[in-house]
C-alpha cells in the first residue's frame, strides 16, 4: 500500500477531533492549551501535505505552516500570561472555579 | 514593486506600527502616562496621512497585499474610530500599565488594516489574529477585578479554538485551490483564484464552512455567540465598546474577501447555512437581551443581533447593483461605522460615571441620571435610539439600506425569496430590540434618582462620548458623505463580478436546478459556455 493524500488527511483530520476533544474535557486550563495546539498541527499537517501532493514547485504551504507554527508559539506565550493572571485571582487554573459570570 | 513604493503605500500602517512601539518604550518610564496623547497622535497621523495619501487604488498587485478601493475605505473609518476608542479609554488603565494598553489597541487597529489590504490567505490569517491576540490582553489589562481575568481566559480559549479551527479551513482552502492567493491580476481583469473552474468541489466545501466558522466567532454569530455576554460583563466599558467594533469589522472585512474570491456566487448549502445563522444571530441575540438586567450583558446581546443585521447584507452580496439601496456590501460598510460608533458611545456613557467604588453596570446604576448628567444622558439616548434603528439618527438609515438591498435582489437570484423573507425576520427583531433598548432610555430619564453616580475619567472620556453620538444625527441629515464613499469602495467588487467567471458559475448553476425536459439544450449551452470560459 502506498501512502497518498489521503492518509495524511484523515491524520490531520484525527488530530483535529482529538484536540476538539481535549478542549471539551480538559478542565485545566494547561490541557486545554494542549487542545488548541493540537487542532493547529493538524492544520500544519494538511498545509504540509497539500503542498507536497499538489505537484513540485510549491511552497505556499510550506510557508503558511511555519507561520502557523509562529502564531501557535505567540498563544502558547499570551495563554500561560493569562493563566499567571488567574491564578493570582483564584489560586487555581481549574477552569470550572471560574463561574463569577454567569447570567 | 520597489521597497521604496511599499513604504508609501503602507505609511498609515508604518505609522501604527512605529507608534504601538514608542508607546510600548514609554510604558517602562516613568513618563507613562504619556502614553494616552501618543496613542492619540499616531491613530490621528495615520488617519491625516491615510486621506491624504495619493497611491493609485486597486492598479497592482503586491506580493501577498492588494490595495483595492475597499483598503481604503476600511482604512478610514477603522483609524477615525480608533481614535475615539483611544479618548474613551484613555484613563481607563491603571497609570504603569497605559503604555502596554495603548499598543496593544494600536496593533489591534494595525490587524484590521492589514485585513482590509490582505490578498493571501496567510496575510489575512495572521492579520486577524493581530487583531484578536492584543484583545485577549486589552481584556485581561482592563481592570483589577477577578471577572476581568476569568473574561480573559473564556475569551482567549475560544479565540484560539477558532483561530485553530481558521487555519484548518484555510488548509483545505489551499488543498482546493492550489494557491493561497486570493486574486491575481491577469491583463486588466481581476481573476479570483479560489474559483478557477466554476465548480466547487469537496474540499473547497469542508474549507469554506470552517473557514466561515472560524469567522463567527469575530463576528460573534451564532453558534460561537456563547462567549460575548461574559466578557463584556468581565472586560472594563471602554474596552468592551473597542470589542464590539474591531474584532466584527476584521471578521466582516475577511468574509467579503473569501466571498469575493468565490466571485459571490455561493453553493446553495453555503447560502442556506448562512441564511440559517444570520436568522439565528439577530433572534437568539434580541430575544437572550430582553432577559438582562445588566446593561453591559444586554449590550453584548445586542452586539449578537447587530451581526445578525449585518449576516443579512453579506447574504445579499454586491450583485443587485450598486449604491448601499441596493448593494449588500455597500450597505454592510456603512452601517459597521455606524453601529461602530454607536455602540462605542453606549459603553462610552458607562465608562463616565462609578457607583459606590465599582463601574456603573445595572439598570438600577443608571437611574435618573438625566437629573445629574444631562448632557451624557442625551448622547447616551440618542446611541441607544440609533442601536434601536429609530430616526432621525443614522441606525435608521443603516437598517433601511441593509432591509432594502435584500428586496431589491433580482427575481431570478437562488435566494430571492428567502432573503426577503430573511429581512422580514430582520424588521421583526428590530421591534423586539426596541423593548429593551427603551428600558435603558427609561431608567434613564424616568428611572429613581441614585445618589452615588460620580463622573470619573475625565475630558478625553467625555469628548470620545460627544464624537460618537452627535454624527449619528449628523449622518442621518446628510448621508451623502458615507453613502458616496462606500459606493467608490464596492468598485472593486463589481468589476471583479462582471468578470467571466460568474457567468460560468451562474449557467452551471441554472443548468443544477433547471426541470429535466428543458435541460438538454441548456446543459449543452452551459458547457460551451463553460469550454469558453476555462479554455479561451
Amino acid at each position: 500500500m502506498t501512502i497518498g493524500l489521503t492518509h495524511y488527511l484523515v491524520v490531520a483530520a484525527v488530530l483535529f477531533a482529538a484536540g476538539l476533544f481535549t478542549m471539551m474535557t480538559k478542565r485545566n486550563a494547561i490541557g486545554i492549551l494542549i487542545g488548541v495546539e493540537l487542532v493547529l498541527n493538524s492544520a500544519n499537517v494538511n498545509l504540509v501535505a497539500f503542498d507536497r501532493y499538489l505537484g513540485p514547485g510549491r511552497l505556499d504551504g510550506q510557508i503558511t505552516a511555519l507561520f502557523v507554527i509562529v502564531l501557535a508559539a505567540a498563544e502558547a506565550a499570551l495563554a500561560v500570561g493569562i493563566c499567571i493572571n488567574v491564578y493570582k485571582n483564584l489560586s487555581t487554573v481549574d477552569v470550572d472555579t471560574a463561574t463569577r459570570l454567569q447570567g | 514593486m520597489i521597497w521604496n513604493d511599499w513604504l508609501v503605500a503602507l505609511a498609515p500602517e508604518w505609522i501604527l506600527l512605529v507608534g504601538a512601539c514608542l508607546s510600548l518604550a514609554v510604558g517602562v518610564t516613568r513618563v507613562s502616562k504619556w502614553a494616552s496623547p501618543i496613542a492619540l497622535a499616531t491613530v490621528v497621523a495615520a488617519l491625516i496621512v491615510a486621506i491624504r495619501l495619493d497611491v493609485p487604488r486597486n492598479g497592482d498587485v503586491l506580493p501577498g497585499l492588494w490595495l483595492t478601493s475597499l483598503t481604503f475605505y476600511v482604512r478610514w473609518i477603522t483609524l477615525g474610530l480608533g481614535s475615539l476608542i483611544v479618548l474613551v479609554n484613555w484613563h481607563q488603565p491603571a497609570a504603569n500599565e497605559r503604555g502596554e494598553y495603548m499598543s496593544m489597541i494600536l496593533f489591534s487597529l494595525l490587524g484590521v488594516l492589514l485585513t482590509a489590504s490582505a490578498n493571501d490567505l496567510v496575510v489575512l490569517f495572521l492579520a486577524i489574529e493581530l487583531v484578536s491576540i492584543p484583545t485577549y490582553v486589552l481584556v485581561a489589562l482592563s481592570r483589577e477585578d477577578a471577572r476581568a481575568s476569568e473574561a480573559a481566559v473564556k475569551y482567549f480559549f475560544l479565540g484560539a479554538l477558532s483561530a485553530a479551527i481558521l487555519a484548518y479551513g484555510i488548509s483545505f482552502l489551499y488543498g482546493a485551490a492550489g494557491t493561497t492567493t486570493i486574486h491575481r491580476l491577469v491583463g486588466d481583469t481581476v481573476q479570483s483564484t479560489l474559483r478557477t473552474n466554476g465548480a466547487i468541489g469537496v474540499p473547497m466545501l469542508i474549507g469554506l464552512i470552517l473557514v466561515f466558522a472560524g469567522l463567527s466567532f469575530k463576528v460573534a454569530a451564532v453558534p460561537f455567540h456563547a462567549y460575548a455576554a461574559d466578557v463584556y460583563e468581565g472586560a472594563a466599558s471602554p474596552v468592551t465598546g473597542m470589542l464590539g467594533f474591531v474584532p466584527k469589522l476584521a471578521g466582516f472585512v475577511a468574509l467579503c474577501k473569501i466571498l469575493t474570491a468565490l466571485d459571490w456566487n455561493l453553493p446553495s448549502e453555503v447560502n442556506w447555512m448562512l441564511w440559517i445563522v444570520a436568522a439565528a444571530t439577530m433572534t437568539v441575540g434580541n430575544v437572550l437581551a430582553l432577559l438582562q438586567k445588566n446593561v453591559k450583558r444586554m449590550l453584548a446581546y445586542s452586539s449578537i443581533a447587530h451581526t445578525g443585521y449585518m449576516l443579512i447584507a453579506v447574504l445579499v452580496g454586491p450583485v443587485a447593483g450598486q449604491g448601499p439601496m441596493r448593494d449588500g456590501v455597500a450597505a454592510l460598510l456603512f452601517y459597521i461605522v455606524v453601529y461602530g460608533a454607536m455602540n462605542l458611545g453606549a459603553f462610552a456613557l458607562l465608562a463616565c460615571f462609578k457607583t459606590n467604588g465599582r463601574d456603573v453596570e445595572t439598570l438600577d446604576d443608571l437611574g435618573g441620571l438625566a437629573r445629574r448628567a444631562p448632557a451624557s444622558a442625551l448622547a447616551l439616548a440618542i446611541c441607544i435610539f440609533s442601536l434601536m434603528g429609530f430616526p432621525p439618527t443614522a441606525g435608521f438609515l443603516g437598517k433601511l439600506y441593509i432591509f432594502s438591498s435584500a428586496f431589491s435582489l433580482q427575481p431570478n437570484h437562488p435566494m430571492h425569496g428567502p432573503l426577503i423573507a430573511l429581512a422580514i425576520i430582520g424588521v421583526a427583531n428590530t421591534v423586539i430590540g426596541a423593548a429593551y433598548y427603551l428600558r435603558i432610555v427609561a431608567a434613564v430619564y424616568m428611572g429613581g434618582e441614585t445618589d452615588t453616580a460620580t463622573p470619573v475619567g475625565g475630558r478625553p472620556v467625555r469628548w470620545g462620548l460627544a464624537l460618537c453620538s452627535l454624527p449619528l444625527l449628523v449622518l442621518f441629515a446628510w448621508p451623502t458623505g458615507l453613502t458616496t464613499q462606500v459606493r467608490t469602495a464596492t468598485t472593486i467588487l463589481h468589476h471583479s463580478i462582471r468578470t467571466g467567471s460568474r457567468r460560468v458559475a451562474a449557467a452551471i448553476d441554472s443548468v443544477r436546478t433547471a426541470p429535466t425536459d428543458v435541460a438538454p439544450a441548456t446543459v449543452s449551452q452551459a458547457a460551451a459556455t463553460y469550454e469558453h470560459h476555462a479554455n479561451p
